[in-house]
């Protein structure tokens, strides 16, 4: 190779060098790894849906915004994978109530799928025995499949040991909606409160940082 | 004499129960119900430590109306509760029920059941044997 063939060589690859280099500058930072959070490509926004609170108040898609929210979907009568979760959404709660980062906790919520036995007063003495700051919402079922359809999230009727005794089967994740009410992350079991504390605040920082 | 008695009792409540068959019932907890929860769910470990299968067929207490054998599984993300029939209990091993897994289903209790309280228990086994256990009512394992 000349000396003038070396040079044209060079003054082709440096520029290309010099992009490679800096691309990665001019997008947004890459999202951060996660230990848990399953962080969908673009925050999905959601058509509204007209449930009821535990205080027997209508509750929209707009009571969802200016706040990030925790999602759990259940039924009072699941006295085994409910109250776990539950318990293990209060502990993400108390590390996230532990920082002194954080200007205001998630809203916690739990979504009963089973109306029919789940009345919002029941609702209410029930989630606050996990955490006095939990709130849920029910509804009619088609509303609540209007809600959950959206977020992937499933429930079905099985048959119990008696009529009154049916079970629900349910999709065991929790949901995570930004301060605008998107779905923005979902978290699969097994769930792990410190995990799922610390993913929430990279996701959060993240969010702030680039919109 | 008075002491020994009061040791042997003392011993009978804080020991596992011990069956002449070989099983072994430890770590009885029934989870205390939050407010409006109509069932409960109850957990302890069976070991087996004979060389003779066994199974648990039901579980009953005076505290409980129904107690049925359940189990959650998590079926692609989707967790579900089934009923069974029984739950095997082979030779030489370790069965523990535990939250997101076996467990007992406890129905109407005769009484809200707080935390601390300690509940007899009685499992029956495919042997028509017998194994009395206590169970104390926790928030948590
Ligand atoms: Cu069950």
């Amino acid at each position: 190779m000349t000396d003038h063939n070396t040079a044209v060589w060079l003054a082709r690859i440096i520029p290309l060098l010099l992009i490679t280099a800096l691309l990665p500058a001019c997008g947004p930072p890459p999202p951060p790894s996660l230990q848990q959070a399953t962080l969908l490509p673009t925050a999905k926004t959601i058509a509204d849906f007209n449930l009821i609170n535990d205080k027997g108040e209508p509750f929209h898609l707009d009571n969802l915004k200016g706040r990030w929210t925790f999602a759990f979907f259940g039924y009072t009568h699941c006295p085994d994978v409910c109250p776990t979760s539950l318990a293990m959404l209060a502990r993400v709660m108390k590390r996230l109530a532990q920082r002194n980062d954080l200007d205001r906790l998630p809203r916690g919520l739990f979504v009963s799928v089973d109306p029919e036995r789940d009345t919002p007063a029941k609702l209410a003495r029930y989630v606050a025995y996990f955490d006095p700051a939990f709130s849920a919402v029910t509804g009619d079922p088609e509303q609540l499949k209007l809600l959950t359809r959206q977020l992937g999230i499933l429930f079905l009727k099985s048959p119990g040991d008696s009529s009154q005794d049916y079970l629900i089967d349910h999709s065991a994740a929790i949901v995570l909606f930004d301060p605008q009410g998107k779905f923005h992350a979902l978290f699969n079991v097994p769930h792990e409160a410190d995990k799922i504390a610390s993913d929430f605040v990279l996701i959060k920082n993240y969010y702030e940082e680039n919109g | 004499m008075k002491y020994f008695f009061a040791a042997l009792l003392l011993s009978l409540c804080i020991s596992p129960a011990i069956a002449e068959q070989g099983l072994t019932v430890k770590q009885a907890w029934i989870r205390e119900a939050p407010p409006g929860a109509a069932m409960m769910a109850a957990y302890l470990t069976i070991d087996n430590t004979s060389a003779r299968d066994q199974a648990l067929l039901s579980v009953s207490s005076p505290r409980f109306a129904h107690i049925t054998l359940h189990r959650s599984l998590n079926v692609d993300g989707v967790a579900r509760m089934r009923s069974l029939e029984r739950i095997a209990l082979p030779a030489h091993s370790s069965v523990t029920l535990e939250p997101g897994g076996y467990h007992l289903m406890m129905s109407m209790p005769d009484k809200r059941l707080a935390s601390g309280e300690r509940v007899p228990l009685v499992l029956h086994l495919a042997d028509h044997s017998e194994i009395r256990v206590t169970a104390q009512v926790r928030k948590k394992p």
